[in-house]
């Protein structure tokens, strides 16, 4: 009976002090990094991905890009960053030039004999200032004149309060032909999203 | 035998691992201290080296540590690094859930310090102020704008005499950030943005009725923008639980007008140097606040089981005897234990932004285009400038923050601007 009492004890110690160890690992593995575990309402890598494949899928698929490229042979297109009109949210120089940077990719990617992707003057006095590190940047864009200019404005409604913070997101890109300033091809990309406040927020 | 031994070395391990943090954080705490004098005596480069490190660590300090980092980078012009380091503290304090999980309860039950900072109110408009003015001197007046709007965000306006308030959300007074908000749709092009902008601050501040003119401003081709003073401190009671803030404005007397002289010829700026804040002001108003209310009522709980404890004690060494008396002392001693340990856990998480001014001043004006040498002039401070740039068409913006111990002169372009414009020329 006292070995069976014993046993019983000796058995609800363990069964504690397993508890409280796995409370307190529980307790500090749940203290995460600062950057690992917030939600913003921001615009995202996610968004970034989704909303240029879309673009570009959409450029190279339209009638009137098309029929443009066999009229007048690849199109030279310019592309300048993103210009910010979002409500309470910035965009860092290298987000702008991610936006449309990555579109340009994926076209020059996939459609290579369609366009002729010629860089802004910003980009080209950039990389010239690199030109004792060995990167050729080529011709002056003053040598080139690009036909058209593929640009991206993003816009947003924002609001905050105790609860909640949300965003809808317009981000609307722009094929124009630089002569006569008509829009050859224009699309956008709309998300809306919301961060619930917690306790600690 | 070898089960209860692995448990009571796991139980040790992690409480050295406990310890060795606390003496992680301590150390910390040492570098972050000398930093914040190292700024305060206007040795910036110093502090950069001391809080860069820091700032790296992903920790319930890295938004605090960022926005320290932010703030000695910015008065050595080193925009690319501050905008950054703002940036990552911004991307933090606009982000909900970050506290989730382990950390709320820590907070809760432990210590208010496990939760990641993200600061007041003020201090959070703030961090938006200094990178929209990043985005402002840089001329980005998109951006700047976009980070001038997240600092109006509404706040949580409470009324600290009603109990049951349950608060309301009310339009942000915040008048630095409005102003710098109408000056950049002014310089977007925005003309009726601007002049409601400019007109909301008229109507809410009538002191800052010239600064917010929208032709002065339209006009304006230099443009300083002075932080003074330090902003608030928080202060604890003597149990170290409730957290206020301090000094109070009637306490540290009037803010002072600054002087301004440009090639040695004083300016009139008496009607448009006013200060727009005064964050001393500011953090006295419970909308401007967001100290929560558990460590208060685990204070006001832990010091109800002490005063419990003791009475329980008491009655039980004089009224009680035999089984009775032992069980009433045990129930005090486990009364008081819980009431310790509630005030042993209710500490206030007194983490601050120290770098803060205690008003930003604005100063719009119209000069001859070229290179002009301008002081800036309190009672008990100075800064002198040689060669700023004014151009002819648009506004160029220089930021100064007043130290006693460090009051020039300083030749622009410095070294950071120098090694940037100095990379465009080669172009």
């Amino acid at each position: 009976m006292n070995a069976d009492n014993e046993k019983m004890k000796s058995g609800c110690f363990y069964l504690r002090s397993s508890a409280f160890i796995c409370g307190v690992t529980f307790l500090l593995a749940g203290c995460s990094s600062a950057v690992s575990q917030g939600h913003n309402t921001a615009l995202s890598g996610v968004d970034l991905v989704q909303m240029t494949d879309d673009m570009a899928m959409k450029i190279a698929g339209d009638p009137q890009v098309q029929a443009a490229i066999a009229a007048k042979g690849a199109l030279k297109v310019v592309v300048l960053p993103v210009e910010n009109q979002m409500r309470a949210e910035v965009l860092p120089q290298g987000q702008a030039e991610a936006f449309v940077g990555r579109v340009r990719t994926l076209l020059a990617r996939h459609a290579p004999q369609d366009f002729t992707w010629i860089m802004n003057r910003d980009t080209f006095y950039r990389l010239r200032g690199k030109e004792l590190e060995g990167v050729e940047p080529g011709p002056s864009p003053d040598a080139i004149s690009p036909d058209y200019s593929l640009t991206a404005v993003f816009t947003s409604l924002a609001d905050e309060d105790a609860k909640h913070r949300s965003s809808f997101y317009i981000c609307r890109y722009e094929l124009a032909d630089l002569k006569d300033r008509t829009v050859l091809w224009t699309e956008s990309y709309e998300v809306k999203k919301i961060a619930v406040k917690g306790m600690l927020d | 035998m070898i089960r209860r031994c692995a448990s009571l070395v796991l139980i040790v391990c992690l409480a050295l691992s406990g310890a060795g943090g606390g003496c992680a954080s301590q150390k910390n705490q040492q570098q972050v201290d000398m930093a914040v004098m190292d700024y305060y005596s206007g040795n910036y480069a110093d502090a950069q080296h001391k809080l860069t490190p820091l700032a790296e660590k992903t920790n319930e300090d890295f938004v605090i540590n960022n926005l320290r980092l932010g703030s000695v980078l910015l008065p050595p012009y080193e925009l690319d690094e501050a905008e950054a380091a703002f940036l990552r503290a911004w991307e933090v304090i606009n982000s909900t859930g970050v506290n989730a999980g382990g950390r709320t309860l820590g907070a809760v039950l432990v210590d208010e310090k496990i939760k990641v900072w993200k600061g007041e109110p003020f201090e959070r408009a703030m961090a938006s102020f200094y990178l929209g003015l990043i985005y402002y001197i840089r001329q980005d007046y998109g951006n700047a704008r976009g980070a001038f709007e997240n600092a109006l965000f509404k706040l949580r306006d409470v009324d600290p005499d009603k109990a049951k308030d349950q608060g309301r959300d009310v339009e942000s007074d915040f008048a630095l950030a409005s102003l710098m908000l109408a000056k950049s749709f002014q310089r977007l092009g925005r003309e009726d943005l601007a002049k409601a902008n400019f007109q909301y601050v008229i109507e809410h501040h009538p002191q800052l009725a010239a600064l917010a003119d929208y032709d002065w401003n339209e006009k304006s081709n230099l443009l300083l923008v002075v932080d003074y003073g330090y902003g608030p401190r928080k202060v604890t009671d003597f149990d170290g639980a409730i957290v206020g803030f301090g000094p109070t404005p009637f306490e540290e007397g009037p803010l002072p007008q600054p002087m301004v002289t440009i090639d040695g010829r004083p300016m009139d700026i008496s009607n448009i140097a006013r200060p727009p804040i005064d964050l001393l002001a500011m953090a006295q108003e419970r909308k401007w606040q967001s100290i929560d209310t558990i460590r208060t009522v685990k204070s006001a709980v832990g010091t109800g089981l002490i005063w419990g404890g003791a009475i329980t004690g008491i009655d039980a060494a004089n009224n009680k005897s035999g089984n009775r008396q032992r069980d009433n002392l045990i129930v005090a001693g486990a009364l008081i234990g819980t009431g310790l340990l509630l005030k042993a856990t209710s500490q206030a998480d007194i983490r601050q932004w120290e770098m803060l001014p205690r008003t930003t001043y604005v100063i719009p004006l119209k000069v001859d285009p070229g290179s002009h040498d301008v002081t800036v002039e309190f009672p008990s401070h100075r800064q002198v400038w040689r060669n700023l740039a004014v151009p002819a068409r648009g506004e160029a913006t220089y930021y100064m923050r007043m130290q006693r111990w460090n009051s020039g002169p300083f030749d622009w372009p410095p070294p950071a601007v120098q090694h940037q414009t100095g990379e465009m020329a080669s172009n």
